[in-house]
Formats: C-alpha cells, sequence, structure tokens
C-alpha cells in the first residue's frame, strides 16, 4: 500500500495485521517532513527525533503482544495554540516566543492514552485570528496544491500539514471557520464539533463563547475516529457536555438507511453571488450527487445570515480584547522588564502582530462606554435571531448544506490589506460558531495535489449534538464520490 | 456613521494599553472606520423585541459540590510565572 493513501482506519488495520510497523510510518513521515516541511512551511516546531522513533518502538512492542487499539501509534500534527507539556507553545505569536507549556490540554491528555505520537506543532494565524495563517509572526505557510496560494487559516498549518502528507491527521480550533476553511483550501475534511463537545482546556483562548478544537483528516471517517476520542465533559471547561456511550456508537457506525431519510436544507441565502465559477459548479455538482444517493432536498430561507459576519465581527473582538489582556508581561513571557507597571504593559504588548492590534482595539471599541449598546448589545441580539433562526431551520431539514468558502484558495498577499475582503471569506462558516451547531467540510470530489486542481469543499450543518447527521450523510458521500 | 479619528484610537490603544506606532494609527483609523461602517447594517435589523444571547441562552445551569480541593496545577503555574520567590509571583509595584 502506498503510505500517502493511508487514514486513521487503515493505520489500525495494518498495524493489527502486520502489515506495517509504527516505526516504519514514523521514519517515512519523518522523511516526508525533512523534504517537504521547508517548501510547505506547515509545522513552527517538530518533534525531537529520537522521542518519535521510541514512541513507535514502544507501539511496536504493543502489537507483537496483540494489543493494539485504534490511535495507537497515530503521527498526529496538533495546532500551536493547543499545550503539550514540555513543548514550546507559540500560538504564532512574538509575546509567547519561548514560552514552555507547562501542562496538557485535556484533548492532549485523551490523545496521550490512546499512544498517539505527537510530530509537531504547526503554524496559524496569530491567536488564530485569520483566514490565511499569513498573520503569523514566524512564517508563511503555502497550500500544497499550489504553492502560491494561502492554505486558509487560521488552522493553515494543520490543513497543509496532513494534505502534504506531513502528518496522518491533525488538530485544528474553529473560532469562525477555522478548520473548516482550511481543510476546504487544502482539500481535507475539516469537523468544527458542537459548542461545548469538546473540552477547551489548555486552548489558548481566543473568542471563548465560539472557540472549539476539531480534526483535520483526509476522510471523514477518520474525522469520526478522532473525534469520537477528544469529546466529551472534562471538569475544567464548565461548558463541556456529559454524551454518553451511544453518542460515540452512532457517529462511528451512523445506520445509513435512517441517514439516507434525512432532509437536506439549501439555504437560499448561501448561494446569491459572490461564489466564483468553480465553487458554484463543484457545489451544484455536489448536489446533484446526494440526490443520486436518494437524499430529498429543500430550499430554505435563513435571512439574517447576511447579518452573521457583523455580528461575528463585533463578539469576537469583544471577547479577544478580554481574552487576550493576560498577555500582559506579567504572566507568561516578560520580555521588557519595566520598572514602571503601565510602561511594561505597553512595551510588552507592542509584541502583537498588527491582526492582533487591530481585533484589541475593535474590541475595545465595541466595549466602551457609549458604544456598548449600539455595537456589543446589538450584536448579541442579532446573534440570538441567528441561533433562533437555525433552531426554526431544523424543524424543517435535517442537515443544511452550503458552500465552505465563497472562493478556492487565494493567493499569498491578495487579501493581507484589506481587512473587510479577508473577513468576508468566513461569511459560510461564521453562522454556525455563533449558533453552536456543528459544521462539517468535506471535499467536494477526490482531489490530487499531481493535478494542480485547486479543491472545493462543501459545508453540513446540522443540530447541536446531532454530529451523526452530517458524519453519516457525509460518510455516505464519501463511498461513492470519494474514492 | 461614526468618526473615527487618530484621536480615537489613540484613546482606545490607551484603554488596552497597546502601544501604537504613528504609523499603525493612521491604518487602524482607516481600517476601522471602514469595518465600523459595515456594522451598521445591523441597524436593519429589528431587535425589538429580542434578548441578547447573553440573556437568553437556553442553557441549563449545571451545579457542582462546593468541595475544597487543591488545584492540580497551581505549582505549574507558579513555576511558568517570570519571577516568583518562595512560592508567591512577583510583580511590578502596581501602587
Amino acid at each position: 500500500m502506498l503510505l500517502e493513501e493511508l487514514t486513521i482506519k487503515k493505520l489500525y488495520e495494518g498495524l493489527k495485521n502486520k502489515k506495517f510497523t509504527a516505526s516504519e510510518i514514523i521514519n517515512y513521515y519523518l522523511k516526508q517532513i525533512k523534504e517537504k516541511n521547508k517548501e510547505v512551511l506547515a509545522y513552527l516546531f517538530i518533534n525531537v527525533e529520537e522521542n518519535l522513533i521510541q514512541s513507535a518502538k514502544e507501539i511496536d512492542l504493543k502489537i507483537e503482544k496483540n494489543n493494539i487499539e485504534i490511535l495507537n501509534g497515530l503521527p498526529l500534527a496538533i495546532k500551536d495554540n493547543i499545550l503539550i507539556q514540555g513543548w514550546p507553545t507559540t500560538a504564532s505569536s512574538k509575546i509567547l516566543e519561548n514560552y514552555i507549556a507547562s501542562y496538557d490540554a485535556t484533548v492532549i491528555q485523551k490523545l496521550k492514552q490512546k499512544n498517539v505520537i505527537f510530530l509537531g506543532k504547526t503554524n496559524l494565524d496569530e491567536f488564530a485570528m485569520g483566514s490565511s495563517t499569513e498573520n503569523s509572526a514566524y512564517q508563511i505557510t503555502k497550500n500544497p496544491f499550489d504553492l502560491e496560494r494561502v492554505p486558509g487559516g487560521s488552522s493553515g498549518g494543520s490543513a497543509a500539514a496532513v494534505s502534504a502528507n506531513l502528518a496522518l491527521a491533525a488538530l485544528g480550533s474553529d473560532t469562525g471557520g477555522s478548520i473548516r476553511q482550511p481543510a476546504s483550501f487544502c482539500g481535507l475534511v475539516g469537523l468544527k464539533p458542537t459548542y461545548g463537545a469538546v473540552s477547551r482546556f489548555g486552548l489558548i483562548a481566543m473568542a471563548s463563547s465560539l472557540d472549539q478544537i476539531g480534526p483535520i483528516t483526509k476522510t471523514v471517517e477518520d474525522a469520526a475516529i478522532l473525534f469520537s476520542e477528544i469529546y466529551g465533559k472534562d471538569e475544567f471547561d464548565a461548558t463541556t457536555h456529559f454524551l454518553n456511550e451511544d453518542f460515540k456508537n452512532e457517529i462511528l457506525n451512523p445506520d445509513f438507511k435512517e441517514i439516507k431519510k434525512l432532509k437536506i436544507g439549501l439555504p437560499k441565502e448561501y448561494f446569491v453571488g459572490g461564489l466564483d465559477s468553480q465553487t458554484e459548479k463543484e457545489i451544484n455538482n455536489v448536489i446533484t450527487n446526494f440526490k443520486k444517493l436518494g437524499f430529498e432536498f429543500k430550499e430554505i430561507s435563513l435571512p439574517h445570515t447576511k447579518y452573521a459576519l457583523s455580528c461575528y465581527y463585533i463578539i469576537m473582538p469583544a471577547e479577544v480584547s478580554s481574552n487576550l489582556a493576560r498577555f500582559d508581561g506579567i504572566r507568561y513571557n516578560r520580555h521588557f522588564n519595566e520598572k514602571n507597571i503601565l510602561e511594561l504593559y505597553f512595551q510588552n504588548k507592542s509584541l502583537f502582530g498588527e491582526e492582533t492590534k487591530r481585533r484589541i482595539i475593535l474590541g475595545t471599541f465595541v466595549l466602551s462606554s457609549g458604544y456598548y449598546d449600539a455595537y456589543y448589545n446589538k450584536a448579541q441580539k442579532v446573534r440570538n435571531l441567528i441561533k433562533q433562526e437555525f433552531k426554526k431551520a431544523f424543524e424543517e431539514v435535517d442537515v443544511i448544506l452550503s458552500p465552505t468558502s465563497p472562493t478556492v484558495a487565494f493567493k499569498i498577499k491578495e487579501k493581507a490589506n484589506d481587512p473587510l475582503s479577508m473577513y468576508l471569506s468566513d461569511v459560510f462558516t461564521i453562522p454556525a460558531n455563533l449558533a453552536g451547531i456543528p459544521a462539517i467540510s468535506i471535499p467536494a470530489k477526490k482531489y490530487k495535489i499531481e493535478n494542480k486542481e485547486l479543491p472545493v469543499g462543501f459545508q453540513l450543518m446540522t443540530k447541536h449534538f446531532a454530529e451523526k447527521n452530517i458524519l453519516g450523510a457525509g460518510m455516505l458521500y464519501e463511498k461513492e464520490f470519494l474514492n | 456613521m461614526e468618526n473615527i479619528t487618530k484621536k480615537t484610537i489613540e484613546y482606545l490603544a490607551n484603554l488596552a494599553r497597546i502601544k501604537l506606532t504613528e504609523i499603525e494609527k493612521e491604518t487602524l483609523s482607516a481600517d476601522l472606520k471602514k469595518i465600523i461602517n459595515h456594522f451598521n447594517e445591523l441597524n436593519n435589523v429589528d431587535t425589538s423585541n429580542v434578548k441578547p444571547i447573553t440573556e437568553e441562552a437556553d442553557l441549563k445551569n449545571i451545579l457542582r459540590k462546593d468541595d475544597e480541593n487543591q488545584n492540580p496545577y497551581l505549582n505549574k503555574g507558579i513555576e511558568n510565572f517570570p519571577e516568583t520567590k518562595n512560592g508567591f509571583l512577583k510583580v511590578p509595584k502596581v501602587l
């Protein structure tokens, strides 16, 4: 088997049936990283080679004892805003340069119990703020499909790593589309779980009412497998829910007969102009494909969608401005040791990048006296309307289908000087975060890097904690059209 | 349309304790003017009978027992602090 076609599922089967060893797999990825990371620049930090080889050897010993479980030996990349104890964690910010994480994020703890092998930490827009990964203080990650284009963002390093076969899968975080949009740009699957499904303990907070951790994988099935190992109640994240074993069984083994009965809604507001021709063509093709599978479609209306962007770009910076206040030079790293406390704040915070400063200032503005009601409070009301609108829509349909992004991957620097046009690339992904519902991006067809065709992704959204719907429908699509 | 001037940016930057260069102030006031102007489309939404989501999230309070326990991460937090003395966090003089 060609290792570039490996999936999480095939890795497990291959190890179990002794088709290959964990050491062989790790050596393959080490070689890939050595050859290609300098070109793609997906990783900020790569794990020490000896550690990786040692971890793989331990897995091979387990295999000899026929004691192998799913995810054992999985070569996984982690977005650099998720803490791994003892590892550098920068969130791609100068302000956290030299910061070493002092504990494991809950998702990392869970994956360590499964003997996952962490290959390295991946590049992102500073503090996950951006749609292209160009806002990293360290490097510009390239899209493996076209090195002159962005991989999307903010989990662009994670997506580029998986797409270029520098990792078998990755974790990202999604506040307004940061898992789904890069997955779409890089021909991958990206799942943003329901708000409250996955613990954010150990994720550097950006906008706490929106942030969620999720998988970026090559297949829908892999996304389901990885998600099934990271969700669940955590005493260190009060927003997490208890989800029972049925939840796990349903996402891993969907009842396809039932899945085929799901009604798919097409929100007309998502299809009015603004789509590039390639995206429009592929999305229409996706709809035809789902019809071939026997799914019933219905046109629906989500009239407040067009306000989601404004709503998001008020609420998110407001939360950013308070969350990022902790990077004040007092805690974490102190780059400038001023005697005067105010000077110390000002000096240390000058290390924030341009977009981070922009969002802190914007957030400070919408929360400031005299503007709070006009902007912040108004946005929270509109957010409620958007949420109610989804709730109503899900009385008529089970799943909502849309493009993930209005365009394919854009060129590096194309939008870097126009923040508003950059923000618009999140227009289809933001509503799911505002409403807290789960959403997944899936490639419209099977894309191969050597074909040079830029990938298009479609998005499926569903009710809170009904991940089984979008994963199930996605798996059906995958079996038929992505093999 | 909100009048975002260089002065507004200076006021906000001071609130946020962020130092900006003259060029940054210019770019930020131009960017913010454009972005905030875009936000004004929200005035077209009738929200007269709508509560902000912060007051009407259909969530339930999940309570836990108020037991005494030691945070397992306490020492790690202290170890990670730039300056400490005898287990205390050392910061510059505030007042």
